[in-house]
């Protein structure tokens, strides 16, 4: 077994990274003097996977929207008894989570580590699917789905993205629509199953209290080898275009909100082009940015709300600002200047050193919990990234290539803009 | 390399009603310096004083313009000054922290303890005052725009509001029914003038709680604060009263476009930290209901009999209330308050299995022991101890429950008396 010890000098961590004969990619983490232990074992299989063809096969599949949720809430389920009921007996915190791009289910625990991975593992490796626990099923998520119906920044976020994607199914709800998830059948879900929850497109993370030759012990006992399924995603073609630079939807807020969204053609940059956009983003608009305060300054913008995310993942990326203000329009327009302004006056090398050293200390600081640590390595695996590199070009980043970024990022005639606005005929009526 | 684990606590009074409290432990890559300052929520004061931690921490005399003092925590390796407001009991908490990487992490040997230290120190004694010894116009239309803009928010997010509407039914006439940044009215009306002198009162008057935690240096922050408070100070009133039932269940219907309903039913369990020897009892017994993805809420209500969506519950051990939150289809709306009742029901019943209480306890005490681990759950720990008789560690908490039997458990569901049902649903019909 190929283990390697991946260290950092600069934080002074470090962490075991084992290739398994199985074919999963393992991830052990420790934490001297932790009382908890943080385990995820994932798939690199999300909401945007609809459209794939395996490396076994002549063919592209296409499967309706929603399933990747949908098979995260029924692996809870085996045949015999249920995930939850097991995690009873180690006294773990469980949980599962589905995002675009991947798929996890992980437990928190501070006694019986070891008994809680096993249950991890096994339950993962053992779908069970009848179409009388799809039906229940469907009725559970249909709920959850018209819970998020009722939220408006998912609303807010989703027409953006519709507003920002043409095909690529990012812009589809996680958890599909009522009707999609109403053709799920088992013979899909087995056959979802079996092409994505190969080990070797799924990574298994153990940050905290932990033991790397335990957890191998644990791994070898329980985890099947399976031949290796290769998986092509195949996406419809997205071009770099937007659809639409406006849309806007009256929901029962007091408020009005705003997700504004820059699109912008996928790049391939790894850790270095994560670590040079989480930097622009700092000195473009965090509370310390001259943008900030001039929003501020008029009114436009509240700091409990207003916040930026470096949004990307196969087939997508874009910079998306959210928030809530009075006029949102207004909004868009100075953030859109304010890259111009820099685009031709250049980046201040203060404004960069600060900045830099901002989001140094910030990710420094998020080494400190372990479910941090463990959720971040997961998603930096299936994109590629290792956590200490990344680490690594923030502190080594340049200017130059700072400013370069702006060339392709942040341009106006790629952006979106999603308003929701307060519908004053839906007003409380107290009964 | 071995990696230093040790942890470090101490105590100290700095002045009457001045309590600090402190945890180095180098497992931490992080510092956090807290100041929590709590007066009893009123009506009256309530705007004034929830302005304060966030108008102390957006400037001060050293950097008295927002946008200066911002630059200076970046080039502080992103460190953060902070503002918040909380509710405990009938108490209004008021905070002001300062969170930044340990100083061992500068890349330039920064002193980032001194700093913070410092810089917090200036937040609260020396706040940017004009002439007139008032907050500057700027700097207060801003914070009093912000808080009317948060304030209006909260509805958006339904499941907080619902929450919220619940306890104001279930509270109706207590402070602790009063929102934490008081009334959108008091914010639109407040004035300079009252929250200067809501300032001087917090000095002179309410209880300080000061937390130093982390790889930090706490002599660094007594010695800075140490002869600081005024003297002869005197302490507001900081009682909470956790009421018994009031012998009735009050209704609430608010109608408003949503797909999904919420249902929130409020109980008063007549027991409070004060009477810390039930309170383990009471705590377990809200986990066996519904703290954990195999309560009784969730496995029955939700996944057997498919009613609700989240079905969980929470026990308040400052006003003695446990609320029930769930959210339901309108259609069963009614079977689903049946069910949640009678899922309460069978605890006091005796309807409780032994895999039931283990599961309970292990589940509470993972919990526990998972706060020591996060520099924010051990503050929020501690703090929520401050009005109780005694304080426990996370351990000695989790010690306690191990020891809860099963007829203290029905014993702890008999104390529960439901007294309000608060129910948000879709359309406008009445």
């Amino acid at each position: 077994m190929n283990i390697t010890r991946v260290e950092s000098i600069r934080t002074g961590d470090w962490y075991d990274k084992i290739e398994h004969p199985s074919g999963l990619q393992i991830l052990v983490y420790p934490k001297p003097g932790s009382h908890s232990t943080y385990a995820v074992f994932g798939t690199r299989y999300g909401s945007i996977d609809t459209r794939f063809r395996r490396s076994d096969e002549e063919t592209d599949s296409e499967v309706p929207a929603g399933i990747a949720h949908f098979l995260e809430h029924k692996l809870f389920e085996n045949e015999d008894c249920d995930a939850f009921a097991r995690y009873a007996k180690t006294g773990a915190s469980a949980n599962a989570y589905t995002s675009f791009d991947m798929t996890c289910y992980l437990f928190s625990c501070t006694e019986n580590v070891y008994e809680s991975l096993e249950i991890l593992l096994d339950f993962v490796q053992k779908p069970y699917f009848t179409e009388q626990t799809i039906q229940k099923e469907q009725g559970i998520i249909g709920q959850e789905i018209r819970m998020y119906e009722d939220d408006p920044s998912w609303r807010g976020m989703f027409n953006l993205l519709h507003a920002l994607y043409h095909v690529h199914p990012v812009k589809t709800d996680i958890a599909g629509t009522v009707e999609s998830i109403a053709q799920i059948t088992p013979e899909m879900l087995y056959r979802c199953y079996h092409t994505f929850y190969n080990l070797h497109n799924m990574v298994l993370c153990v940050a905290g209290n932990v033991d790397t030759e335990k957890v191998l012990e644990v791994a070898d006992r329980l985890l099947k080898p399976a031949e290796e399924v290769r998986v092509e995603r195949a996406f419809p073609a997205e071009p770099d275009k937007i659809v639409q630079p406006y849309v806007e939807e009256k929901l029962p807020v007091s408020f009005p909100m705003f997700n504004l969204g820059f699109k912008e053609v996928p790049e391939d940059g790894g850790e270095k082009a994560v670590a040079e956009t989480d930097i622009l983003l700092e000195l473009f608009a965090s509370d310390a940015s001259p943008l900030f305060r001039s929003l501020l300054d008029a009114g436009l913008i509240n700091e409990s709300s207003f916040g930026y995310d470096y949004f990307t993942g196969t087939g997508y990326s874009a910079v998306l600002f959210s928030g809530e203000s009075r006029d949102p329009q207004a909004v868009a327009k100075a953030i859109c200047c304010e890259a111009d302004r820099l685009r031709r006056k250049g980046i201040d090398p203060d404004d960069f050193a600060r900045a830099q050293k901002a989001v140094y200390g910030r990710n420094l600081s998020a080494l400190n919990g372990a479910e941090n640590i463990a959720n971040g390595m997961t998603a930096m695996t299936f994109r590629g990234q290792e956590l200490f590199r990344y680490i690594d070009m923030v502190a080594e980043a340049s200017l130059e290539n700072v400013q370069q970024r702006l060339n392709h990022q942040l341009l106006p005639e790629f952006s979106a803009l999603s308003v929701i606005l307060p519908d004053e005929s839906l007003t409380t009526l107290e009964v | 390399m071995q990696a230093d684990t040790t942890r470090l606590f101490s105590e100290y009074v700095l002045g009457e009603g001045v309590h600090f409290r402190s945890i180095q432990d180098r497992r931490f890559k992080t510092q956090r310096i807290s100041i929590h300052m709590m007066v009893p929520l009123k009506k009256e004061t309530a705007a004034a004083n929830a302005m304060l931690p966030y108008l102390l921490t957006r400037t001060n005399r050293a950097y008295p313009d927002y946008t200066l003092l911002g630059r200076r925590m970046q080039e502080l390796y992103g460190a953060s000054l902070s503002g918040d407001v909380q509710k405990l009991g009938d108490v209004q908490v008021l905070s002001i922290s300062a969170t930044g990487i340990s100083d061992r992490y500068a890349l330039h040997g920064e002193k980032i303890s001194r700093e913070l230290t410092e810089l917090l120190c200036s937040s609260l004694f020396e706040p940017y005052l004009d002439q007139d010894g008032l907050f500057p116009q700027d700097g207060f239309g801003q914070e009093k725009r912000q808080t009317l803009e948060t304030i209006d928010s909260e509805l958006n997010d339904k499941r907080i509001y619902a929450k919220r509407r619940g306890l104001e039914l279930l509270l109706d006439g207590e402070p602790a029914a009063l929102s934490r940044y008081g009334t959108r009215e008091a914010v639109a009306s407040l004035t300079r003038e009252a929250v200067a002198a809501a300032w001087q009162e917090l000095l002179h008057h309410a209880r300080f709680e000061i937390m130093v935690m982390g790889d930090c240096f706490p002599e660094l922050v007594v010695d800075t604060l140490r002869g600081r408070f005024p003297v002869g100070r005197e302490l507001s009133d900081c009682t909470t009263i956790a009421k018994p039932s009031s012998g009735q269940v009050r209704e609430r219907t608010d109608c408003m476009d949503v797909v999904q309903c919420k249902l929130i039913m409020g109980f008063r369990t007549g027991i409070s930290a004060q009477q810390w020897q039930e309170l383990p009892a009471l705590k377990l017994m809200c986990a066996v209901l519904g703290g954990t993805p195999h309560s009784k809420l969730f496995a029955n209500v939700r996944e057997k009999m498919s009613l609700c969506y989240y079905c969980s519950s929470r026990y308040d051990s400052n006003k003695g209330i446990l609320l029930i939150e769930s959210g339901v289809e309108e259609s069963n709306l009614e079977k689903a308050r049946e069910a949640i009742l009678q899922q309460l029901e069978e605890i006091r019943s005796g309807n409780v299995t032994e895999e039931e209480i283990t599961s309970a306890k292990l589940s509470v005490c993972n919990g526990l022991r998972t706060v020591e681990d996060y520099l924010g759950g051990m503050e929020s720990w501690y703090l929520s101890q401050t009005f109780h008789p005694r304080t426990l560690t996370p351990e000695d908490s989790a010690q306690e429950m191990q020891q809860v039997t099963a007829e203290q458990i029905q014993k702890a569901a008999e104390h529960c008396v439901l007294d309000a049902v608060y129910v948000m649903k879709g359309g406008s019909e009445v």
